[in-house]
């Protein structure tokens, strides 16, 4: 395939535009996915990562249905990264009660295809059995499952399975313009940030995919489109405080939730009308004392446990207006601009293999393309079999819990880093020990998934995401990525310090409690010993830290 | 059980062991409790006295300059707190500034001559130290293990030596940065190496930490092995010098230096390294022996919780342990308490505490801190010469180093305040952190035993 003629080219890496790129691929067109910084670094890696059954959404009752088979299809396809997480919604007030109890229903209808029990009342005591944090003055809670998925790998997975089946994928590469003939697209232009040139490629259709981006991309081809921009925050909280999630109302009678996340518990989210450049978007006082305050009248322990850190992103939303937020419509569009691109808008991360068929279908129609889509079948890499992660753990000398958690990255694929540490055991070394992370996997992830910096790891591993926040293992990984990538003195320097900028993003709004010693601690090793607050190095300040 | 002494120290990071030590060593009777960890033991091990000044760029090439500095510049600043005595002329400030802190720091280096952490350097020059990053601080006194003044040699070539499975140093990393760094600024050596060694200490072959390295190093003939390995590979560079992380030892890591380099017949020194930290915990046990060799009494694992106060005196001491609480009857009482990892202070969305005595929290800029956000106190970027100021919070004291209130009035006479609990600086853009724990420690007992001799502190 020639490196720059393509059937199409799909702008933005999120789980939107990988899934474009893996469908479109799939389907024999010659695909080329640009993504101005990595796979997975915006908008779709702050969010909850539910691949909901659609309860939500049950004014849309063809949304929900939409939900529900999606999540037929991921646990077809993506079973390894999937996990499912039981949730109670305790009610204190008869008032939050929902006033129809159609939802029930309409949860339960495709149930058993979703392999979850039908939803169900639970009394005081039982509610309390489950999860003994709830309000002791609980008078019933409903009971529900729900799946969540590693918004990141799947990501990741989407965009290697492209790979797998012939498209390119460039990272670090940021769409700056089009080439038109008559109107119409010919060629994407695009600055290459690793290589720093400006490159073309001819292209006979684009597929803009960029989130909340969206509209600016079209602006760039001379179309409009418009998009609700909506912020919606996390704040993240040390281990698995409940353990089940819990849903409530909020004080303004939004629902907030708590899910048991990885090592960790979200608590979000707020939903604001935005019009903040995505990239400086951060945390705010006000959000985070709402969710707080939200969740501590079903779970009034809330404060003593330990906030890592928090979260924001944009939601790029139907252009619904005069709705408060959650009235807006939770699907999405394609906006088809006529001159050779075609946008989204809306959309969720459970819908984003059905938005890519569809506009896989219709890139095909307008190819002149006959080719059906296949990718509710074929499964992501990793996930072609069962991983019997106890006997590997005796057969390669390393902690069953360092297992579990490889395993639910990689599924199968564990067994390709754990071969590395038969000639080389001294990578079995636990790099990250939050999460924890050993260094062959980090050695694995550097060959195989192309990672340019350190924060690109981290989206791969979950390195440096635990409570310590890469206290301990940045230097210890940038060292590794230096090694394997042979970089100079300066580049190992500057990723430690965008790796403790993005960090410090989401760790300083919420500051407080052992976060504050831990920061001492971070200090300690990187500006008093380091003394990098002193270096020369060529550092960019990032966007969210420019200003006063 | 109840206790009592003289002189109570609460907290056994650097601050409170100077303090029990001198006290302990004058002959007066001394407790000194530890809760748990302390940043202390978490340091490179190296003194910082003055590094730079806030938002500075260049280093102080002395830390008299530095303090000289400190004195006409930052008034709030620890070191700065013993030129308001009333018995300080005027036109001699700078000199009682300049010269407490030389004071202290020389004790420091003569106490811990013969123990397992001495020291080399002084006041007249800081020292730029190489870290396990490859990069360099300026710091005033550093282990005797560290000692890497003989690389300024024109002809000088260093091997930076990592060991495999041991992650906290990548020699590699390090050897880069270390030669673009000197190839910048034209300073020698220009020849770098870098090597992995095989060190299986208790036979493991990965996760190892430099605690465990340096007690493998500690017995039998371990060294020998080390240089066995090494030699070929400083041979092979022609070598003069060799970087290793601080792993050296943890009770005979001089003796091991000095070994290797017979051995191998280059000079080896030890890089400023992080937690888990040998050298910090060289120096913490070497204090500690120091403390316990005048008769004073450390009660580890022991935390102070609560207090009784008859009339303006700080009476007594509650203190819990897993196991028991009791009370400590004390006639003057240091807080050596530390910051956020000490524990001396404590954070919330609502405020800054100290978490003993609830004394009194201020800013850098001495405002209140009890109701300060802690995140409106930070910087917006994460590592900056301009810091991150809910880290200059803490305690402001008098002249006398005796914690104030509201009112301007000390808590108490006989409570006195040492180490990063006070306000006012930060250590970690400064590099001050153990050179004011050291001052103020060595300040704040000689005003405590002034206080029991009967000295009027006005
Ligand atoms: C707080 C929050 C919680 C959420 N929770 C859930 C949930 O639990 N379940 C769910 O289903 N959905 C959830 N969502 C929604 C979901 O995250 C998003 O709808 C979805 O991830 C959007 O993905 P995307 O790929 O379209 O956008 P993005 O992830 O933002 O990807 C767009 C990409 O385009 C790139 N780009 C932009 N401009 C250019 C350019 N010029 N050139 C090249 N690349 C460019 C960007 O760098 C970015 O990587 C949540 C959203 C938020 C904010
Ligand atoms: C990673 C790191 C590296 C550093 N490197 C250097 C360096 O190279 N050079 C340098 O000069 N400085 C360095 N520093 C700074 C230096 O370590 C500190 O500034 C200094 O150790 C502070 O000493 P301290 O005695 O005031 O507090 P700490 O050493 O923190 O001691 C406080 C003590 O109080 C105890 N305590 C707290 N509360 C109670 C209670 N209620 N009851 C009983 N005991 C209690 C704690 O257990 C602890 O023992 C570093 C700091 C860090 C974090």
């Amino acid at each position: 395939m020639s490196d720059s003629e393509f059937d199409v080219v799909v702008i933005g890496g999120g789980s939107t535009g990988t899934a474009v790129a893996r469908d479109c691929a799939m389907r024999g067109l010659r695909t080329l996915l640009l993504e101005r910084d990595d796979i997975a670094s915006a908008t779709v890696g702050t969010c909850a990562g539910m691949i909901s059954s659609g309860l939500k959404y049950r004014n849309e009752p063809d949304i929900m249905e939409l939900c529900s088979e999606e999540v037929v299809h991921f646990n077809h396809i993506a079973r390894h990264i999937m996990m499912k997480i039981p949730i109670l919604a305790p009610l204190l007030d008869l008032s939050d009660a929902a006033s129809d109890s159609g939802y029930i229903d309409a949860y339960s209808e495709h149930a058993e295809e979703r392999e979850v029990p039908a939803m169900m009342f639970l009394t005081p005591e039982a509610t309390l059995e489950i999860e003994p944090m709830v309000h002791p003055d609980v008078i019933a809670s409903v009971y529900y499952e729900e799946f969540f998925i590693d918004p990141f790998r799947l990501s990741l997975l989407q965009a290697l399975d492209a790979i797998n089946h012939g498209a390119k994928v460039h990272t670090y590469c940021e769409v700056i313009g089009f080439e038109k003939t008559g109107g119409e697209i010919q060629g994407v232009v695009f600055y290459n940030r690793i290589t720093g040139t400006t490159e073309t490629v001819r292209t006979k259709l684009v597929v803009n995919a960029t989130g909340p981006w969206a509209h600016k991309l079209a602006r760039m081809n001379d179309s409009k489109l418009d998009l609700r921009l909506n912020k919606g925050t996390h704040v993240i909280l040390d281990r698995r405080v409940v353990n089940v999630g819990i849903t409530a109302r909020a004080l303004d009678g939004r629902w907030v939730y708590l899910f048991p996340h990885e090592n960790t518990t979200l608590l979000g989210t707020t939903a604001l009308d935005t019009w903040e450049d995505p990239d400086r978007l951060v945390a705010s006082f006000d959000e985070i004392e709402y969710l707080l305050q939200s969740i501590e009248a079903v779970i009034p322990s809330i404060r003593e446990s330990r906030i890592i850190r928090t979260m924001a992103g944009i939601r790029p939303l139907v252009p619904d207006w005069k709705v408060s937020e959650d009235k807006v419509t939770r699907g999405y569009q394609i906006v088809d601009h006529e001159n050779g691109m075609i946008s989204f808008t809306g959309g969720k991360l459970v819908m984003c293999r059905h938005m890519a068929q569809d506009v896989t279908d219709l890139v095909c129609k307008k190819l002149g393309v006959k080719a059906i889509c296949k990718t509710h079948e074929k499964p992501l890499p990793g996930n072609e079999d069962d991983v019997d992660v106890e006997s590997l753990s005796v057969e390669y000398g390393i902690s069953l819990h360092t297992l579990e958690r490889m395993r639910a990255r990689r599924g199968t694929d564990i067994v390709k880093i754990l071969e590395l540490t038969k000639e080389h055991p001294e990578w079995k070394t636990t790099i990250c020990t939050c999460e924890p992370v050993i260094e062959a996997e980090i050695r694995y992830a550097i060959r195989e998934e192309f990672p340019q910096t350190l924060n690109d790891l981290r989206r791969r591993l979950r390195l440096g995401t635990g409570p310590c926040q890469g206290t301990s293992c940045t230097y210890k990984a940038a060292a590794i990525l230096s090694e394997e990538l042979d970089l100079e003195g300066d580049d190992f320097l500057v990723d430690i310090l965008d790796f403790k900028a993005e960090r410090w993003k989401g760790i300083r709004p919420s500051m407080r409690g052992e976060q504050l010693a831990q920061e001492e601690l971070a200090q300690g090793i990187y500006t008093c010993v380091g003394n990098l607050d002193q270096s020369d190095v060529d550092y960019d300040l990032k966007p969210w830290e420019e200003g006063a | 059980m109840d206790l009592e002494c003289d002189v109570l120290v609460i907290g056994a990071g650097m601050a409170g062991l100077v303090a029990g030590t001198i006290s302990s060593n004058e002959g007066v009777s001394t407790i000194l409790l530890r809760k748990g960890q302390s940043a202390t033991a978490y340091s490179s091990g190296a003194i910082d006295v003055m590094g730079y000044l806030p938002d500075a760029s260049e280093p102080f090439s002395t830390p008299s300059e530095g303090l000289t500095a400190v004195a006409a510049m930052l008034p709030l600043h620890p070191y700065s707190i013993v030129g308001y005595s009333e018995s300080v002329q005027p036109d001699t400030v700078v000199d009682e500034i300049v010269g407490s802190a030389r004071a202290a720091i020389s004790w420091l280096k003569n106490s811990l001559r013969d123990t397992i952490a001495p020291l080399i350097g002084s006041f007249d020059s800081n020292i730029s130290a190489l870290t396990v990053f490859g990069t360099t601080k300026p710091t005033c006194l550093v282990q005797e293990t560290m000692n890497s003044e003989s690389l300024q040699d024109e002809d000088s070539t260093l091997l930076f030596a990592g060991f495999a499975g041991y992650p906290d140093f990548n020699p590699s990393a390090a050897a880069k940065v270390f030669l673009e760094d000197r190839i910048a600024i034209g300073l020698p050596p220009r020849k770098v190496g870098r090597c992995v060694l095989k060190l299986a200490p208790f036979g493991k072959l990965y996760n190892l930490s430099s605690i465990e390295i340096a007690r493998h190093l500690d017995h039998g003939n371990s060294i020998e092995e080390l240089a066995k390995q090494l030699k070929p590979q400083a041979d092979k560079l022609g070598a003069t010098h060799v970087a290793i992380p601080p792993i050296l030892g943890i009770r005979n890591a001089l003796e091991n230096k000095k070994l290797l380099e017979e051995l191998t017949g280059v000079e080896v020194f030890e890089l400023l390294g992080v937690p888990p930290s040998v050298p910090g915990l060289r120096l913490q046990m070497a204090l500690e022996g120091l403390f316990r060799k005048g008769g004073g009494r450390l009660l580890a694992g022991h935390e102070a919780i609560s207090y009784t106060k008859n009339g303006e005196l700080l009476d007594a001491v509650m203190v819990r342990t897993p196991r028991r609480r009791m009370k400590i009857k004390s006639k003057a009482t240091i807080l050596a308490t530390g910051k956020f990892i000490g524990g001396g202070l404590a954070g919330d969305e609502n405020g800054i505490r100290e978490t003993v005595f609830d004394l009194m929290t201020v800013t850098g800029t001495y405002h209140s801190a009890g109701d300060i956000t802690p995140s409106r106190f930070t910087n917006r970027v994460s590592i900056t010469p301009s810091s991150q100021p809910v880290y200059s919070c803490g305690l402001t004291v008098d002249p006398h180093f005796r914690p104030v209130q509201e009112d301007g009035v000390e808590w108490s006479s006989n409570l006195f305040a040492a180490g990063s609990i006070l306000a006012g600086y930060d250590y970690s853009s400064e590099k001050s952190g153990l050179g004011v724990a050291t001052t103020t420690g060595y300040i704040a007992i000689r005003k405590a035993m002034d206080f029991l001799k009967g000295v009027d502190l006005k």
